[in-house]
């Protein structure tokens, strides 16, 4: 199975003002697919969508190669999921909730369990209502990682924790990644975590997957140029021009935001007779916002 | 060593953590022989994908630096003195390379930078 | 999975299982000693009965309670946490609420094994006048029954949305509303008492809560 979960033309409506559209997404097994988009964007959606927690207004979607949401347990006996908001049962104790959980699961590891308990300095017999959040967190994470599953759905899984847990959790996350051929769909607006460890790159925006590709792709793809003597009307570029603003200040000129950029494109600006004066590489954030704002602008 | 690994420059992942070892090597950090961190503990301690750290050490192994032996580990590989200043040589170019492109942004000439490189070195260039 | 699931349950329910416990097993004790047929010259048939009755209502009362108690003590941790929990579990929905509905049953076994062992200890405790008899067996029989029902209708309310059960309870208290507005206006159109009836009566469900619970009888 090439694809640990795919989707075509899913459509589901929430309420009157928003809905989610014609999203087509793939991601490929043993990947690590960063889910990306601003609050608001409809990726909570997507992922219960993707669970079966959800039903599908329209569209199909296969998870691990099974159809839901008709094969919901199937795919969740194999799937490790830690939900946006965590919604485990506060009068248990961790070692309770860990038993709990364990019994659902033939694929439970408990010796990974132990391990993670020890790693996260998770202390066994203390109430989950009296866990703090980075201590939630991390006890979510081993949950799912315990159960030994072949994906792995986290939404904004270290969202609200500090550093520090945010690093202990990660870490843990590659780890079983190296050991085991899972698949990881994170969905995440903290772009800077997902740029070390996504290969892949799903970008929503307003209920629509506005980009996918490998990240490596995406990175580089947006970049930034200071361009001076920039004529005033531009056509037929080699590139795709997304966005042209009055540079900042000091030595006047233009900036532009290009998409598809190649080294050899240089030959452009002596041709129209500007001067390129610098290549601005984008990080994954800039190259995110620079994304969202040309798909807002109308007639993009 | 590998502190400095910045996944927002344009230079993959895989080839910073490459560069590294390279660097390491040239330098006689690394001797030949000696074990590079396992794929599992790099990928854990840097926050990336494993697959990067794969990604680079076949890379390396590619270029001949180390060896990637099934079940034991990735090693050293001892590449000779000819080549390890050959990388040294390499590594040099590519700071001045880097050093030359910032100046050009400044508006420097080469020929400022130069003059700066023989008042702060006290060489003979 | 029975296990973790009967365990959590006892968590949630455990306090409250026990409390309606203990009622059950004083409550036969305490309507005889009220009753005033432990003390042996007490021979009035007459006026046993009426007193016995007197106190039956308790039984019914209890029964329900305990069925609530049960059911929604099952649901409310599932209920806070939007089912979200239970329902990214590996299995699916209807096995999940048949896995509790069941755990309940197996906690519910406590109250009515203590009614029963209560009658019987009440039973034997009273000396009972000549043409009346004691029925403890039937009594918790009853109440095992009572139970089951009042326990298996509020389960099947609160395992649905909070939504539907908001819907079926609108639906009780806009009958009595308009009941009591027709009663303002002067009108006797009754629309609680005939429903009442028919499910009170034979052969409504709810029959077994109706009528008379005697501990001793004719």
């Amino acid at each position: 199975m090439s694809n640990a979960i795919e989707t075509k033309h899913l459509h589901r409506t929430m309420g009157k003002d928003f809905e989610i559209r014609d999203l087509s997404l793939s991601v490929p097994s043993g990947s690590i697919y960063g889910f990306l988009g601003p609050n608001g964007s409809g990726k909570t959606t997507t992922v219960r969508l993707l669970l079966g927690l959800l039903r599908p207004g329209g569209g199909s979607i296969a998870v691990l190669g099974r159809p839901i949401p008709s094969d919901v347990p199937r795919v969740l006996a194999r799937t490790g999921y830690v939900p946006e908001r965590p919604q485990l049962y506060g009068m248990l104790t961790v070692a309770e909730a860990m038993r709990y959980h364990a019994a659902f699961y033939s694929t439970w590891e408990e010796r990974r369990a132990e391990d993670l308990t020890a790693r996260f300095g998770l202390r066994p017999g203390l109430r989950i209502s009296r866990l703090s959040k980075g201590e939630t967190g991390k006890l979510m994470m081993l949950l799912s990682l315990a159960q030994s599953p072949d994906l792995l759905v986290l939404d904004e899984p270290t969202d609200g924790l500090d550093p520090v847990v945010r690093r202990e959790v990660l870490s843990a996350l590659l780890d079983y990644v190296s050991q085991r051929d899972a698949t990881i769909f994170i969905s995440s607006h903290l772009v800077h975590e997902l740029e070390r460890i996504c290969d892949w790159v799903g970008v929503m925006d307003a209920g629509r997957l506005v980009a996918e590709m490998p990240m490596q792709t995406f990175k580089n793809g947006i970049k930034r140029l200071r361009v001076a003597d920039a004529p005033s009307l531009v056509s037929d570029t080699p590139f795709v021009l997304l966005a042209r603003e009055t540079g900042d200040g000091l030595a006047g000129g233009e900036v532009w935001v290009v998409r598809g950029w190649q080294d050899p494109m240089k030959q452009y600006f002596e041709g129209v007779g500007a001067r390129l004066r610098e290549v601005v590489d984008l990080d994954l954030e800039e190259g995110f916002v620079e994304l969202l704002r040309t798909f807002r602008k109308p007639g993009a | 060593m590998f502190d400095l690994i910045d996944p927002r420059s344009p230079t993959p992942l895989y080839d910073q953590i490459a560069d590294r070892v390279r660097m390491a090597i040239a330098s006689g950090d690394l001797r030949p022989g000696e074990p590079l961190p396992s794929v599992r503990r790099l990928a854990a301690n840097l926050r990336v994908n494993p697959a990067t750290v794969v990604q680079a050490y076949r890379t390396l192994e590619a270029e001949g630096f180390v060896e990637m032996r099934q079940g034991s580990g990735t090693f050293v590989k001892d590449v000779g003195a000819a080549r390890r200043d050959e990388e040294r040589g390499d590594q040099a170019r590519n700071l001045v390379r880097e050093m030359l492109a910032e100046a050009a942004r400044r508006g420097l000439r080469a020929r400022e930078v130069l003059a700066a490189l023989r008042d702060e070195t006290g060489a003979e260039a | 999975m029975f296990r973790q699931i009967l365990y959590t349950q006892w968590r949630w329910s455990g306090t409250g299982i026990v409390a309606v416990s203990i009622a059950a097993f004083v409550l036969p004790i305490l309507t005889v000693q009220e009753a005033g047929v432990t003390d042996p010259t007490w021979l009035d048939a007459r006026q046993l009965l009426p007193a016995i009755e007197y106190w039956s209502w308790v039984y019914p009362v209890l029964a329900l309670g305990t069925g609530l108690l049960a059911a929604t003590t099952a649901w409310t941790h599932d209920h806070r946490g939007h089912h979200v929990y239970a329902l990214s579990l590996p299995l699916p929905r209807w096995q999940y609420v048949l896995l509790r509905y069941s755990a309940g049953l197996v906690l519910l076994v406590v109250p009515v094994v203590l009614l029963w062992l209560g009658a019987m200890l009440a039973a034997t405790m009273t000396v009972i006048p000549p043409g009346l008899h004691a029925y403890p067996h039937a009594l918790a029989l009853r109440f095992a029954l009572a139970v089951l029902l009042a326990y298996s209708l509020l389960f099947a309310i609160s395992s649905a949305t909070t939504r539907t059960a908001g819907y079926v309870i609108t639906v009780v208290v806009v009958l009595f509303v308009l009941q009591l507005l027709f009663r303002l206006a002067g009108s006797t159109t009754d629309l609680v008492s005939p429903l009442f009836d028919r499910l009170m009566t034979l052969p409504g469900p709810f029959q077994i809560f109706g009528g008379r619970w005697m501990l001793i009888d004719v």
